[in-house]
């Protein structure tokens, strides 16, 4: 999940569309994020590439709208309703996900066990 | 004499505008479609209040909102024109080929149609660096709306102020266009008007606006001619560009030009979001220029009547056969079937399907299933059904049966037009797309900036799901009664120990963004990952934050209480009670700390927020808590300030006058929110801390 500069990024990403929870007068995802590019990476438990300064779950509450959807503690957030996460603040992810007009967010997220099930896949592809 | 050209030329334009209405009536009698005309009716109703409203109304955001209403009814008239000059096409090419007995076509399938919608609409802005960042000069700007366009249906966004300031212009509307079909256009048309002073005609000399318009002649002109022209040209998909058939009178006030238009088919839905190229129209020189990027970010969703609708449904008898069983039939089963979807539900009765049970069985439809007409059955001289599926290698047969032939028929014909609608539909049809429907829900009232700190203190739900008001409460009162237990002390002292107790007690983010300050740094950070979720929102605490960075220096030199933290809040009073010794270093800094503050806050507004300001007594009221024995001031404040995370906050921002026993007597008043804000920035900036949030 590191990135070279000036190349694009790829990787596998799963869909993951989480209904906000209304709670009063707050819409609630269930989840908290840590980091940005405002934040120091090498603090971050969650990465593999300790300067990878992109968006990760860093808990999940149980039960709450975001494990409903299958959002995992450890996913870095890449998109939020068609908003980049790879390159923001901290506090501007956690504003794009907090908006108070959205009642669904879309993300995509990657996580190790996706490129490794597609590498897993492609392998037996390959062997047959 | 130019006066008179131009009310001239007003005057014609009134009377072609009457004679295409009753044109249109003409065409639409003859059609003996009365739809049309209303609603042509209503729009031309809604125009002329538009009109009235935008030469009556002076403030600038309705002379806007009048515009942009304006716009969309010309257009929606267009489009009803169009369609009905279409209608009479079509009528009469019918009466064409049916007196030349050409029979075209005429069992041509048509694919289903389906609700197509489009949202979260974001449209990147690519100013000059030196633009964007410019500080003083007059803020340029647009006001932007956005037009959509399917079929018959036109939609308009809300408006939205762009200036310098703005990196996209986001439109927040979700439009959902009832019935589209595969083939459908979906126009997407961004308008922009400069949003200065002086945009009315009325303003410019009478003289130069006669001159334009007699000048206009020419190709105004042809425009007229060519719109008056009943022919099969009709200006439908001419761009924002075209001509209007019935001509506007010219109104003073703001007008909408096209800036960028982009038209999406099928091939561009897809259930996330996608970027599409703008075609850009217009340039540097025009009034209404935005620097677009030149792409439009939105989603565009798409579900076809036969993934949400039931295609067929009645009485069917089905057998199943596995490849490797071969061997024969087992007996029939009776069941209800409905086909929506992918699937074919096969229910056991009839009221199963409005009961919501599960169906006894599901046999899936889709692009990969095959579908055929078996040789009769010796015993009854129905036809078969038989549906091929593979299941993981596996090649599963449903056979279907029914009571007559000409059921038989009509499922056979439903599967045929569902899989024509599947081959239609493409991508739309492998999973279902979901359309939300924004609820019309007003929006939160902003509760009104007022004097009393009653209304600054939020208890923040989302602070974690599992803690109340009572849990927090329940545990302030049992620091409390710790506190109590210590006796007085000096003013420092209990000064310092409400630091303690807030910072221990207020949020919990605060251990991880401790460890930069303490030396227990490797201790506390396997806490951060944990301790988040007590985290309240960062917006919340965005005085807090400040506030933290602040108790920081003052609590820096008590790594005791700190360790600790905040599930044993007792074990960091009796640390404290029973260490007064190693007190005494700090109270130095803490005494240096406080009368630097001292000397700040007495500017009035003191940007060093000191956190052992003792929150002033009009807090007490509200809160239950207040009631209880210790009347100390300070402990119940402090009760009072951890009890939610803004309270804390905003008791320190408090008038610090208001409280009898603030000997350090410094006013502070509620600090601005630039300050705030500042402060805020100081914290998140430290490199130190990895921050987390809850959301």
């Amino acid at each position: 999940m590191s990135f070279v500069p000036g190349q694009p990024v790829t990787a596998v990403v799963q869909r993951i569309e989480i209904q906000k929870l209304r709670q009063g007068n707050n819409l609630i995802l269930g989840f908290s994020i840590g980091g940005g590019i405002d934040q120091d990476p090498g603090q971050n438990p969650f990465s593999e590439d300790k300067t990878d300064k992109g968006i990760y779950v860093t808990r999940i509450t149980p039960g709450g709208p975001a494990d409903v959807a299958g959002l995992m503690m450890g996913d870095k957030i890449m998109q939020v309703n068609g908003w980049d996460m790879t390159m923001v603040t901290h506090d501007k992810a956690r504003k794009r996900l907090t908006k108070k007009n959205e009642d669904v967010v879309r993300l995509l997220v990657t996580r190790k066990s996706l490129e490794e099930a597609v590498k897993h896949s492609m392998g037996t592809y390959h062997k047959q | 004499m130019p006066v008179d050209n131009y009310t001239n030329m007003e005057e014609k334009l009134w009377i072609l505008e009457d004679l295409n209405m009753m044109y249109i009536r003409q065409i639409a009698l003859s059609l003996q479609d009365s739809d049309i005309q209303k609603k042509i009716d209503h729009e031309i109703r809604m125009r002329d209040g538009a009109c009235k409203l935008l030469a009556a109304c002076s403030q600038r955001d309705q002379a806007l909102e009048a515009a942009k209403s304006l716009q969309t009814c010309s257009t929606r008239i267009m489009a009803y024109m169009s369609e009905l000059q279409r209608m009479k096409e079509a009528q009469v090419m019918q009466k064409v080929t049916r007196r030349s007995s050409d029979a075209g076509p005429m069992d041509d399938r048509l694919p289903c149609k389906g609700k197509v919608a489009i949202s979260d609409l974001r449209i990147p802005l690519m100013w000059k660096d030196t633009e964007y960042f410019k500080n003083k000069g007059e803020l340029h700007r647009c006001a932007v709306f956005c037009l959509l366009q399917l079929g018959g249906e036109i939609f308009d966004t809300d408006m939205v102020i762009v200036d310098r300031t703005l990196t996209d212009i986001c439109f927040d509307n979700t439009i959902v266009f009832s019935e589209a079909g595969p083939g459908f256009e979906l126009r997407v048309e961004l308008y922009s008007c400069c949003s200065e002073d002086d945009y009315s005609a009325g303003s410019t000399p009478r003289k130069l606006a006669s001159k334009l318009s007699s000048s206009l002649g020419r190709s105004a002109g042809k425009k007229l001619r060519a719109a008056m022209e009943p022919g099969p040209c009709s200006p439908v998909s001419n761009g924002g560009a075209a001509p209007l058939l019935l001509p506007v009178p010219s109104v003073p006030g703001p007008k909408y030009h096209l800036l960028a238009h982009t038209t999406l088919s099928l091939s561009h839905v897809q259930d996330s979001f996608r970027t599409h190229d703008l075609t850009i129209s217009g340039n540097e020189e025009c009034s209404y220029w935005l620097p677009l990027y030149g792409s439009m970010c939105c989603r565009l969703a798409a579900q076809p009547h036969c993934m949400t609708q039931q295609m067929m449904s009645g009485c069917l008898k089905v057998k199943v056969r596995w490849q490797q069983c071969g061997g024969d039939p087992q007996s029939w089963t009776k069941v209800y079937a409905v086909l929506k979807g992918t699937s074919l539900f096969c229910y056991h009765r009839q009221e199963d399907v409005e009961a919501n049970i599960e169906p006894a069985f599901t046999i899936g439809i889709n692009k990969d299933t095959r579908i055929r007409a078996s040789e009769k059955d010796p015993h009854s001289k129905v036809q078969n059904i038989c549906i091929s599926n593979q299941y993981g290698g596996e090649e599963v047969t449903h056979t279907l049966t029914t009571d007559s032939r000409e059921d038989t028929h009509r499922w056979m014909e439903a599967f045929w037009q569902h899989f024509y609608d599947m081959s239609q539909w493409k991508q739309c049809c492998d999973d279902l797309m979901k359309i939300e429907l924004p609820s019309p829900r007003k929006p939160a009232p902003v509760t009104p900036k007022q004097g009393s700190l009653y209304h600054e203190m939020v208890i923040e739900s989302s602070d974690d799901l599992s803690s109340t008001v009572s849990d927090i409460l329940a545990r302030r009162m049992q620091e409390l009664e710790l506190r109590s237990q210590l006796g007085t002390s000096p003013t420092w002292m209990s000064v310092f120990e409400e630091n303690n107790a807030k910072s221990a007690g207020r949020t919990r983010h605060c251990t991880s963004r401790l460890s930069g300050h303490s030396p227990c740094t490797p201790h506390r950070l396997p806490r951060s990952p944990a301790s988040p979720h007590r985290c309240p929102q960062l917006g919340l605490l965005s005085s807090d934050a400040s506030l933290t960075s602040d108790s920081d220096s003052h609590c820096s030199t008590s790594p005791c209480s700190q360790h600790h933290g905040w599930p044993e809040p007792s074990s960091s009073f009796s640390l404290l009670s029973s260490s007064p010794s190693r007190l005494r270093p700090r109270t130095l800094s803490l005494d240096a700390k406080l009368s630097t503050l001292r000397g700040r806050g007495y500017g009035g507004g003191g940007a060093f927020q000191c956190p052992c300001q003792p929150p002033p007594s009009s807090l007490l009221a509200p809160l239950p808590i207040s009631s209880r024995s210790p009347r100390s001031q300070r402990s119940t404040q402090t009760t009072l300030s951890c009890s939610s995370s803004t309270s804390s906050n905003s008791s320190s921002n408090s008038e610090g006058s208001h409280s009898p026993e603030s000997s350090e007597g410094v006013p502070f008043s509620r600090p601005s929110p630039a300050r705030r804000s500042l402060r805020n920035l100081r914290a998140r900036l430290d490199p130190r801390n990895w921050l987390q949030s809850q959301v």
